[in-house]
């Protein structure tokens, strides 16, 4: 059975993550203004993005992507995340973005595959 | 070659949505019930929230790693978006997420459950 781990990094990046999700973010909402009809496809359209990213890098990880984008109107937003799994190797990445109109907030759990 | 026999054996059931979905709704309705929304509260209610629901799972003893979210919205009127996607085995891993509200609150919890 081939080494799996010749040289290459299993530990999750967090920050590394962190930058490709902004420009993702960037890429589809950036100048934007909340739009209700436009909504379902940009969140729909950032965590494919994203996504795409994390698994073109190649590492031996099962990816959680989540997207939320909300409307700036007074309204309170409260979100909390748990997670049971290995703290070695195991991490999550949150991003918070926004603008003038919404409020964006992608976070994503990656775990890793034992092989 | 282990784990792969691990997986097709008969006690595996896998994800159980219906299961899940009992635990989340039980774990919501015990820490936010009829309450509306409490800006100092809020905190303490998902933490309350996805804690519980944790450790209702991790008694069921199966062979996942899990990932739970709740996002917490007062009802004013706002927009509110949310996807996910997953990168994932579709024979072992699941999710499950279950959209609650009250009066006052609108309460969505995602539970992801991943085979080791």
């Amino acid at each position: 059975m081939e080494e799996f781990n010749s040289g290459e990094e299993v530990v999750f990046n967090p920050d590394e993550i962190s930058v490709s999700v902004k420009e993702c973010i960037e890429g589809v909402i950036g100048g934007t203004d909340y739009n209700q009809s436009k909504v379902n496809q940009w969140t729909a359209s950032i965590v494919e993005h994203s996504l795409t990213h994390l698994v073109k890098q190649g590492r031996p990880f099962k990816y959680i992507v989540n997207c939320t984008i909300m409307q700036k109107s007074g309204a309170g937003l409260h979100t909390a995340n748990s997670c049971y799994w290995d703290t070695a190797t195991d991490g999550s990445c949150t991003v918070r973005w926004e603008n003038r109109t919404m409020y964006c907030v992608v976070s994503v759990f990656a775990v890793a595959v034992a092989l | 070659m282990v784990s792969f026999l691990l997986f097709h054996s008969p006690n595996f059931a896998g994800f159980v949505v219906e299961d899940v979905s009992t635990i989340i709704k039980e774990s919501v309705e015990a820490t936010i019930g009829g309450n509306a929304y409490q800006h100092n509260r809020v905190n303490q209610w998902t933490t309350s929230i996805v804690e519980q629901c944790l450790s209702q799972l991790s008694k069921l003893g199966k062979p996942f790693k899990y990932i739970i979210t709740c996002v917490i919205m007062q009802k004013n009127g706002a927009g509110m978006q949310t996807a996910s996607t997953c990168f994932w085995d579709n024979s072992t891993d699941g999710s499950c997420t279950v959209r609650w509200e009250n009066k006052f609150v609108y309460c969505i919890v995602s539970v992801f459950g991943l085979a080791i």
